[in-house]
């Protein structure tokens, strides 16, 4: 090679190398300019997306594993606008099938505005509806794929995302219980709203990339926590069945009955009217009009009338005051604190034992016990009973009643006498089962409550076990009294009995206080609490309905309902009659 | 002088050697490049494979969830307290009433046990996965090192 051919070489290589530098500096510069950087940010947004993932609600049981609340798939029907070939063929489809207006989802697609790139249509699709518009998408598809037309019919862009949704399969069974969830997923009233924090658990944000070189690895979502109640499915319909018989039968206009374990604080059905279908939360104020309570059984408090007698009784049974045998002459009148005392019918019963005075409900003889007891014994007795109080029962709602006591600016000396019998207090149902569950076992109160266990990732977090929350009176007192009122029921022969069992409780028939001041002698508060079997109680069950317009007494209208319900609770809780039971217990 | 020139002379490679030698390191370099390149697209593309894999199996997991979610919705639907009592009125059954009732006294019956909820839904952070499946060579080499009993006595 010559040294001129050589120099040319030496040229063409340097010039070679001059270019290749050339673009490797014109490379690094592009890489690291400002619009290099944009556009990496941009094209970062899609590369994934920060998501949050919600674990599923959790599921809610009765005691026997029956599910109340669950979760079921509805969609979200979205357009995604970079593949969407024919805006009128979606809108017609949507219209049709989702009930959606054409014109909007047509100006929707058409016009998404600036930087959009999809567009959710509709949520909360049911399934059906879903299928319907994916066979459509399906038919189009292999009908006009080879049409090669623009113009040609197509569902390309419409998507279906899946999600979960609270359900309730029992409808309104127990929905004053449960409460509900809206689709912001906050539950609202009942188990719902009181244990939100642990049916909805606790979401997480993950960074999700659509590159799959960058996936990472899934978020730990921990699962939702599972709670079982101790409502028993069978007896809550059944005692909401019956509720509602009762209801139409004695005319009233609400009503509410509870049914609790006395030697555990189980609530084993909770039924109140109005009842609202869960699945359809929405119609909840067309139903539950102006201040109408949610549930009666916690948050309606009222005067509970002559049930509230067994509270004063067992005061004054505990203190000493009186005995089964105490004879209290009734004149018919009672003169205490400047106002008169009378009886329901206004008659005067005579010599009247303790037995007596409950049997006939007399207002009388029990004022007269409430003064022999003194205002500050009674008034010390029942706010060991809890009156006065919430009794902290899981569910939002809760009102605590009102006990005025000595001292308050609106108690008068008089309220002893009229407190006896349940006037002048106002209680809520729930209340009233807490303190009357003393005397049904053995003088222990127990903490009402609907929580039975929560489990959470397989594992049982918490057990809600039996908790006494007071000894208000003595075991001698609360079996006394207990076979006190067993007599008294079964000596007036009253509707509340159930061949093969028995039953100890007690009537009430309230009449309501107007506004004036006085009260309303034709409309009243028909009440019940009764538990059985006596001598080893398995079943509480109040009831209480609200001005029924058949008879205004609680003998004819609670008590027979009381029947009907023990009736269908030894069947569903296999509760043999007493004579079986004793016999079993005691050999042959 | 010459004798050293000479020297050069004899060792000094020819030039179409010299030019054969660099053609064939250029070669050399790039068939390694190619090869680390092929190495580099296989593994890449192995990875999206399994990565794409991964969001697929996670997907369906999420699918599955919703539907076993549903499944359970359903069934109980079906079951439901207004359904099943249509179903026994159908039937000819009617609610069985108190009276109507035979107890027997059985020597030895266990009543039934407390309902517990399934372990569906049970954390797998709580059965991790054993250490063969997500620890490196180091770690596993670090592992074996404060595990092997180094001391040949305590053997």
């Amino acid at each position: 090679m010559n040294a001129k051919l050589a120099w040319r070489y030496r040229i063409t290589q340097v010039g070679t190398a001059l270019v290749a530098l050339a673009i490797l500096v014109q490379i690094t510069r592009i890489q690291n300019s400002v619009q290099a950087q944009a556009i990496l940010d941009d094209t970062y947004r899609y590369e994934g997306e920060w998501t949050i993932f919600y674990p599923p609600r959790g599921e809610i049981f009765d005691r026997n594993g029956k599910l109340l609340a669950g979760n079921t798939i509805v969609y979200e029907v979205a357009v995604n606008l970079q593949e969407v070939e024919n805006p009128h063929t979606i809108a017609l489809a949507t219209s049709v099938h989702l009930g959606l207006d054409y014109a909007t989802v047509y100006d929707q697609i058409t016009n998404p505005g600036a930087g959009v790139v999809s567009l959710v249509l509709d949520d909360y699709v049911s399934p059906d509806r879903i299928n319907e518009t994916k066979k459509l998408m399906d038919s189009l598809e292999n009908e006009t794929s080879g049409l090669g037309d623009a113009n040609r019919p197509s569902l390309a862009g419409l998507t279906f995302n899946a999600h979960l949704q609270r359900s309730y399969p029992e409808n309104s069974l127990a929905s004053n219980i449960l409460g509900y969830v809206n689709r912001e997923l906050r539950g609202y009233y009942g188990i719902e709203e009181k244990y939100n924090d642990q049916l909805a658990g606790v979401p997480v944000t993950a960074w999700v990339p659509l590159n799959p070189n960058l996936v990472e690895e899934a978020p730990e979502i921990r699962p939702s926590a599972t709670l079982v109640l101790t409502i028993d499915r069978d007896i809550q319909s059944a005692v909401e069945q019956i509720l509602d018989e009762s209801i139409g039968t004695y005319g009233a206009e609400s009503g509410t009955i509870l049914v609790m374990d006395p030697q555990t604080g189980d609530i084993l059905a909770m039924a109140s009217t109005p009842r609202l279908n869960l699945n359809e939360y929405w119609n909840i104020n067309d139903i539950f009009p102006g201040e109408t309570p949610f549930n009666r059984a916690i948050s309606q408090a009222y005067e509970p009338g002559s049930v509230f007698k067994i509270l004063t009784m067992a005061s004054a049974l505990d203190a000493g005051v009186v005995q089964p045998g105490t004879i209290f002459v009734d004149t018919g009148i009672f003169t205490y604190g400047g106002t008169n005392i009378r009886n329901w019918d206004g008659r005067a019963w005579g010599a009247q034992d303790m037995i007596g005075c409950l049997q006939h409900s007399l207002n009388v003889c029990l004022a007269w016990v409430a003064t022999q007891l003194g205002a500050e014994d009674f008034y010390r007795y029942m706010q060991a009973f809890g009156l006065g109080h919430k009794t902290g029962i899981d569910l939002t709602g809760e009102i605590s009643g009102r006990l005025k006591l000595p001292g308050d600016t609106d108690w008068y000396p008089v309220e002893l006498a009229t407190n006896s019998f349940g006037q002048g207090v106002s209680v809520t149902p729930i209340q009233m089962v807490m303190a009357a569950s003393a005397i049904a076992n053995k003088g222990q109160m127990v903490y009402p409550h609907l929580l039975k266990t929560i489990v959470q990732d397989g594992q049982v977090r918490e057990i809600t076990a039996p908790q006494i929350v007071g000894w208000p009176i003595s075991e001698a007192t609360a079996r006394t009294l207990s076979e006190m009122l067993a007599i008294s029921l079964e000596n007036e022969a009253s509707d509340a009995l159930v061949e093969g069992y028995r039953v100890a409780g007690k009537t009430g028939t309230a009449q309501i206080p107007t506004p004036y001041g006085h009260y309303d002698f034709n409309q009243t508060n028909a009440s019940f609490i009764g538990w059985g079997p006596v001598d080893e109680p398995r079943f509480m069950v109040y009831v209480w309905l609200e001005k029924p317009s058949a008879s205004i007494w609680g003998s004819e209208t609670a008590a027979p309902t009381f029947s009907r319900i023990v009736q269908r609770l030894v069947v569903l809780m296999d509760i043999p009659p007493d004579s079986v039971r004793l016999q079993a217990t005691t050999g042959p | 002088m010459e004798k050293i020139k000479n020297l050069f002379q004899t060792y000094r490679q020819a030039v179409w050697r010299t030019q054969r030698q660099w053609i064939g390191l250029v070669l050399i370099l790039v068939v390694v490049s190619v090869m680390v390149a092929g190495l580099y697209l296989n593994v890449t593309a192995r990875t999206a494979l399994a990565g794409r894999s991964i969001q697929a199996i996670r997907e369906q997991i999420t699918e599955n969830e919703l539907v076993n979610a549903d499944l359970a919705t359903e069934y109980a639907n079906l079951t439901s307290t207004e359904v099943m009592e249509q179903r026994a009125r159908t039937l000819g059954f009617r609610p069985v009433e108190s009276n109507e009732l035979i107890f027997l006294n059985v020597q030895g019956y266990l009543p039934k046990p407390d309902f517990r909820p399934a372990a569906a839904g049970q954390n797998p952070a709580n059965n991790p996965l054993p250490p063969e499946y997500t620890e490196s060579l180091l770690d596993w080499f670090g592992r074996y090192l404060v595990s092997s009993p180094l001391d040949g006595a305590q053997r």
